[in-house]
């Protein structure tokens, strides 16, 4: 169930109301492995030449959702439109899609001009065709070079180069990847993935990418779609998410946050005051108040505390440093909350530091930087 | 780093003994086999004239010709019918039967026979496949025969079923592995290409297993060639193969004309595995 | 069959290759089962079916020897050869897949060496050897001849199965051995050996069942006493009688009982191996 839903999910019948240019459309997908439930309810709307991104925890049903958008796996509740026409029930080679898989599953009795050819003589292109196009995008990809190779002489790079060639030169829609980079040394995956999105953007497919990289997904995403036990937990740009998480578990989830669980104690002119385990703070309402007495959560981003505490942040506690990390652009704190809890205070690297291991300061921040979580999840 | 240093004196002397043993009675034994195949004269001895007599005196019987010819059928339709089958239970095993505890079962249902003797198994199909047979029996209880077919024991068909009984599996076997060996995401991938079913069959993993298939041929070839004991229980004294020729000279001392007929056996036999060598070659440059 | 949806052409596959694969299982016991139920035949019972009652009258008479059949000695010969060619295939097959390991200069050549033991057929290998004795003047026995010839079968077996076993095998664990300061035998025998110990016992089981079923290269190498699989030949040869019968039924009784112990021994030893971690 998404939290911020653009649409009610709709019936799978009134398929008139899909817009055309959306590439890819899901509708309430349900999926079940016996007792066990990976996709429950997701709903889904990618425009046109969109870059998104699953994100999640392993097992939160992102590669399942992947796999019936592929039609890999068959959903047993929901419908899928690819480009506004209706593919739930269609096979996988019907489906103007393609693949990239987390090992590449390139083939290895082929040479890498056959394989890359693959999809076109599937397509019944005549041979002429084929070879000029797997000349045109083994030169753009290239590994012109290796055209004569056989997957098991290739490196890493060499095959995910090959992999991408291959799905890429059926001009899909669509092309889904499954954690495309895990696989490559740690060096080689920046590089890829600025290839790679310059590539989304230049040739307009949609790209739906699934990781557990934060940094992955941040990066790369123009919508990112946050996913735990089966559910989307919240979906928007990296700055939605990242700003203004809507459930504990994307606060949690997503880095530099820290979460407060506490109850509605009093609510007036659209501020909420929440008793915590660590203290009781002022959160600004969103929507309908809660009601009093009732279990919320909230969220400030670590980079927003201050130790420079003044009347402009009557949101403050007192804490003990237990650790100083120190990135480079980032200098983080952590302490040790009151309910057992870690604080993280982010600050500049450039600045000198003024907290040491051991010390007790108080920190505090301005009442808007607490944020709500409206969701339903976590 | 391990338990034994590379290229070292001790690796030879863990391999001496093996080494020793199998030269000893495999190699040298088969090459006194051949120089035996060209003793002329009488008397068995090691100073016996070498003469390509017993060579001219088996090629001139035209039975003996004849008979190479129909072992090489014979055995050409074992490894047909056997590899048909094996790759069709192969398949199944693998790809179509979903759960893990099934096919565990179902593979050692296969596979325990073999730890049985394979002498025993070819012994009970003689209670098969005579006059009073259970087949027989069973067609006349249903109905399907009036009088017993005496086409079954004594016959080359017999043969045929019992064999196919014996050896499908090794056809299988090596195809079982290869299927295990391709992971699933080709199967994946080669769809999300635009590739139907039976295509991907044909285009990926057929061509993938074809190293197990050819290794299952070459299994059921040997063994059929060899295998003179299932020929001599379910053929009689009616049919014989050239293995059997082989046991018939020597039970008659003609130990030359034996030892003839055993090297146009190992001929065929590395004919055989020299062609099968070739195939699995061009077949992995053509794709 | 383009007419079909792909999900009914899949699953129609799969029930034809299904009853392809039953029906093939059925043939393959079928006649095993066939003998076992006849082996229980009536005293007038002939060698198939109807059976006039059930007994165990020849399992009776092929425990009373008699001069014409007796299998109790071929039995016995048969257990020793296969005790004594599963302890020397055990022993030699390890110590060539180690050498293996070594990569010793023509360790190519070695392992074709081996793999001929299993290319080379029963009658050709047995034949050679009979007549190697007897220019070399050596008389044919069930204990020496035969061994011998049996072991260069069920050797290649044992080592294809130790390969296997340490393709799988993780160096690393013999190198932490070694770097706390093991010597390369006590390596090996503490920390290798347990580790290889499934493989062992294969290379055991190959020997043993491999060797008590051997037929052809006993044929041509054990002079004048026979081992089981050439007496059940002999009789046969004679006689068709439900007596042999109750031979096989009992041989394959055995033979699936020591396979089931030793798979139950894997089973356990690799619950051993992983139970601690899990």
């Amino acid at each position: 169930m998404d939290s911020l839903a653009h649409d009610p999910p709709q019936s799978v019948a009134v398929q008139g109301l899909a817009r055309p240019q959306l590439d890819l459309e899901l509708r309430g997908i349900r999926k079940r492995f016996g007792g066990f439930t990976a996709v429950d309810g997701v709903s889904l709307k990618v425009e046109k030449g969109q870059f998104v991104c699953l994100l999640g925890p392993s097992g939160c049903g992102k590669t399942t959702t992947l796999r019936c958008i592929a039609g890999l796996e068959e959903p047993d509740d929901g419908g899928i439109l690819i480009g506004g026409k209706e593919v739930t029930r269609d096979p996988p080679w019907q489906r103007d899609i393609a693949m990239m898989f987390q090992d590449f599953a390139l083939f290895p009795h082929m040479t890498v001009a056959k394989q890359v050819g693959f999809g076109l003589e599937m397509l019944k292109k005549p041979k002429a065709e084929i070879a000029r196009r797997v000349q045109h995008v083994l030169k753009s990809f290239e590994i012109l070079e290796l055209a004569e190779r056989k997957p098991a002489s290739l490196s890493g790079g060499q095959r995910q180069r090959v992999a991408l060639a291959r799905a890429m030169i059926t001009e899909p829609r669509i092309l889904l990847l499954d954690e495309p980079i895990g696989a490559l040394d740690y060096s080689l995956r920046e590089t890829v993935m600025l290839e790679l999105k310059l590539l989304q953007q230049r040739t307009g497919i949609s790209f739906i990418w699934v990781t557990h990289d934060q940094n992955e997904a941040f990066s790369l995403g123009d919508l990112v779609v946050v996913m735990n036990h089966a559910r989307i937990e919240q979906q928007g740009t990296p700055e939605d998410i990242l700003q203004r998480p809507s459930t504990a578990f994307v606060a949690g989830f997503v880095q530099g946050n820290n979460v407060f669980h506490g109850r509605v104690v009093d609510h007036s002119a659209g501020l909420l005051r929440v008793e915590t385990a660590a203290g009781t703070f002022m959160v600004p309402s969103i929507g309908k108040a809660p009601d009093l007495g009732s279990e919320v959560s909230f969220s400030v981003r670590a980079e927003r505390l201050t130790d420079a505490v003044t009347d402009q942040h009557p949101n403050r506690l007192s804490v003990k440093c237990t650790t100083v990390e120190y990135f480079g652009a980032v200098r983080r704190h952590i302490f040790q909350r009151r309910d057992g809890e870690l604080l993280k205070y982010d600050q500049f690297g450039a600045q000198s530091q003024r907290i040491a291991v051991g010390q007790t300061a108080v920190l505090g921040w301005q009442v808007e930087d607490s944020v709500l979580h409206v969701g339903v999840g976590g | 780093m391990s338990t034994i240093r590379v290229r070292s004196p001790a690796s030879y002397w863990l391999a001496f003994p093996a080494a020793t043993w199998m030269l000893g009675v495999v190699v040298v034994p088969i090459v006194l086999l051949v120089w035996v195949s060209f003793w002329g004269g009488r008397a068995f001895s090691t100073s016996s004239p070498l003469t390509l007599d017993n060579y001219t005196k088996f090629f001139a019987n035209p039975t003996y010709i004849k008979l190479i010819g129909s072992t090489v059928v014979h055995t050409v339709t074992l490894m047909a019918v056997t590899g048909v089958l094996g790759y069709c239970i192969a398949y199944f095993l693998v790809v179509k039967v979903k759960s893990p505890r099934w096919r565990l079962l179902l593979f050692l249902a296969f596979i325990v026979p073999f730890w049985t003797s394979t002498l025993i198994r070819a012994i009970a199909w003689v209670p098969f496949l005579g006059v009073n047979g259970v087949i027989n029996q069973t067609l006349m209880f249903v109905g399907a025969t009036q009088s017993p077919i005496e086409a079954f024991l004594y016959s080359r068909a017999g043969i045929t079923m019992a064999q196919v009984s014996l050896y499908t599996m090794l056809a299988a076997g090596p195809v079982v592995y290869m299927l295990n060996s391709i992971p699933p995401q080709l199967r994946e991938a080669a769809m999300t290409l635009k590739a139907a079913p039976f295509t991907v069959f044909r285009r990926i993993i057929f061509p993938l297993t074809l190293p197990g298939v050819v290794i299952g041929q070459v299994l059921v070839f040997l063994n059929v060639m060899s295998d003179f004991a299932t020929v001599a229980t379910i053929g009689g004294n009616k049919h014989a193969l050239l293995s059997n020729l082989v046991m018939l000279f020597y039970e008659g001392s003609q130990i030359r004309a034996a030892s003839v007929v055993a090297v146009m056996l190992m001929i065929c036999m590395l004919v055989g595995v020299v062609v099968a060598l070739r195939v699995v070659d061009i077949r992995r440059l053509g794709a | 069959m383009r007419a079909l949806d792909y999900r009914t052409r899949s699953r129609l596959t799969a029930w034809v290759l299904g009853i392809l694969t039953v029906s093939f299982l059925a043939y393959q016991w079928l006649p095993i089962f066939t003998l076992g139920v006849l082996s229980f035949a009536g005293p007038t019972g002939g060698t198939t079916f109807p059976m006039n009652g059930t007994s165990l009258h020849w399992y009776q008479e092929v425990w009373r020897a008699t001069v014409m059949n007796d299998f109790k000695p071929p039995l016995l010969r048969s257990t020793l050869l296969a005790l004594a060619c599963s302890a020397t295939t055990v022993v030699l097959s390890v110590m060539a897949a180690q050498a293996m390991r070594g990569q010793f200069r023509g360790h190519g050549w070695f392992f074709y060496l081996l793999l001929l033991g299993i290319m080379a057929p029963g009658i050709l290998v047995g034949f050679g050897f009979a007549i190697m004795m007897r220019l070399m003047g050596v008389e044919l026995s069930w204990d020496t001849t035969t061994f011998l010839t049996h072991v260069s079968w069920t050797l290649p077996f044992g080592f294809l199965t130790m390969l296997a076993i340490f393709n799988r095998f993780d160096k690393k664990l013999e190198e932490a051995a070694l770097t706390l300061g093991a010597s390369r035998i006590v390596a090996f025998r503490r920390v290798t050996f347990p580790l290889i110990l499934p493989g062992v016992i294969g290379a055991g089981l190959f020997g043993f069942s491999l060797s008590y079923d051997e037929f052809p290269r006993s044929m041509f190498t054990t002079g004048p006493d026979m081992t089981l699989p050439l007496a059940v030949m002999a009789q046969l040869d004679r006689q068709l009688t439900p007596e042999i019968y109750a031979v096989g039924t009992t041989t394959t009784f055995f033979s699936l009982i020591a396979v089931t112990m030793c798979t139950f021994a894997f089973w356990a030893m690799r619950r051993q191996v992983r139970g601690r971690n899990s």
